[in-house]
């Protein structure tokens, strides 16, 4: 029997919702200890990607988060059997649960921030040559031609970088205040100014939005990408040290899971 | 869920290029909410490791698919940077 993971929720009860998943199947929880593990059964893992399957995909994990904190798992993780499911969540129980205590409550939203870059940087060059005028340079050798452009190239890199880097702390001190949590890059391209994710507690949902949109009404030339509430995808960190657990560890959480426990799951949908 | 936040408004246009012009907002707004739902749903999250996994999406797939779909730039680099030569090949 091959179950395909969804996602781990903070619960060994059983999902109430009539949830199905990849081919039709039931969703159903497989407890360890008080955690649990959304499943389904599936013949054989996907072979291909579509559209279709990862949107239901998303839409299941989704659907856990309405009732549950969930860690959402990777699209495609299918497990061989029950036994290899459990062993798994006995190997990663602890990462597990610090990842449910740091996420409870929270979601993920997403922003992205475009700027005209072009204007941007046509702009740093206007302000460099009126800087430039007034120092007239008189030898003109094409060694130190080239010399200047290059560090004329630099400057404007430099002065692009700088004027990036200030937009995005500013931003940033409105979204933060009301964020747990965050990643933000800078510039993955030209004119990608921020992509950001802040995970955001539930009954800060509302504060986040207003403090996006008075980002937005502040910089109307930028563009704005909003999305979520988002599973926490972003956030959730799993320890490198996550194997097996050491012998001691295993005959503890072993004790912790009930024969009940171990009867639940499949059989019962 | 996901929204574009950036002003689109047009002015003196027929009912028609209004038309045309919505249906195109709704499709871009659709592409982007994939690719959000992709770059999560492919490429973060829960990744579970061991032999006990049987088949976790592997990267000939996942890069097969992104071609297909689409992608972040992010996640194409990262796969770039992997080990596994064959489809990455192709992409160059």
């Amino acid at each position: 029997m091959k179950l395909y993971l969804y996602g781990i929720i903070d619960s060994s009860s059983q999902i109430k919702q009539s949830i199905y998943g990849l081919e039709g199947a039931g969703v159903y929880n497989i407890p360890f200890c008080d955690i649990g593990a959304a499943v389904s059964e599936i013949c054989r893992p996907p072979q291909n990607i579509t559209e279709d399957a990862v949107l239901e995909h998303e839409a299941i994990v989704e659907k856990l988060m309405a009732d549950f904190t969930v860690l959402p798992v990777r699209f495609q993780t299918v497990i061989e059997g029950r036994d290899n499911l459990l062993s798994m969540m006995r190997g990663y129980y602890k990462d597990f649960k610090d990842n449910m205590e740091r996420l409870h409550n929270k979601f993920e939203f997403s922003i992205k921030v475009i700027w005209p870059a072009d204007k941007i940087k046509e702009n740093i060059i206007k302000a460099l040559k009126k800087d430039e005028q007034k120092k007239l340079d008189l030898d003109s050798s094409s060694g130190k031609r080239f010399m200047k452009e290059k560090f004329e190239k630099y400057k404007i890199d430099k002065e692009f970088d700088a004027k990036a880097d200030k937009f995005i702390k500013v931003m940033d001190i409105f979204f933060s205040k009301f964020a747990a949590e965050k990643k933000n890059k800078k510039l993955k391209t030209e004119n990608l100014l921020m992509d950001a994710v802040y995970l955001v507690e539930k009954d800060n949902e509302r504060n986040f939005r207003e403090a996006f949109e008075h980002v937005k009404s502040s910089r109307p030339d930028f563009k704005y990408l909003f999305s979520g509430p988002w599973p926490a995808y972003n956030f959730v960190v799993l320890s490198k040290k996550s194997c097996l657990p050491r012998d001691s560890e295993q005959a503890d959480l072993f004790d912790k899971v009930t024969k009940d426990q171990i009867l639940v799951g499949a059989d019962s949908i | 869920m996901i929204a574009l936040a950036h002003g689109h408004r047009t002015t003196s246009v027929g009912f028609q290029a209004e038309k045309v012009k919505m249906n195109n907002a709704v499709i871009k707004s659709k592409e982007i909410t994939l690719l959000e739902i992709l770059d999560r749903v492919l490429d973060k999250g829960v990744v579970i490791s061991g032999d006990i996994v049987i088949s976790v999406a592997d990267v000939d797939l996942i890069y097969l698919g992104l071609k297909v779909l689409l992608s972040s730039v992010e996640t194409i680099e990262k796969l770039r940077g992997s080990p596994f030569v064959g489809p990455m090949q192709e992409a160059r």
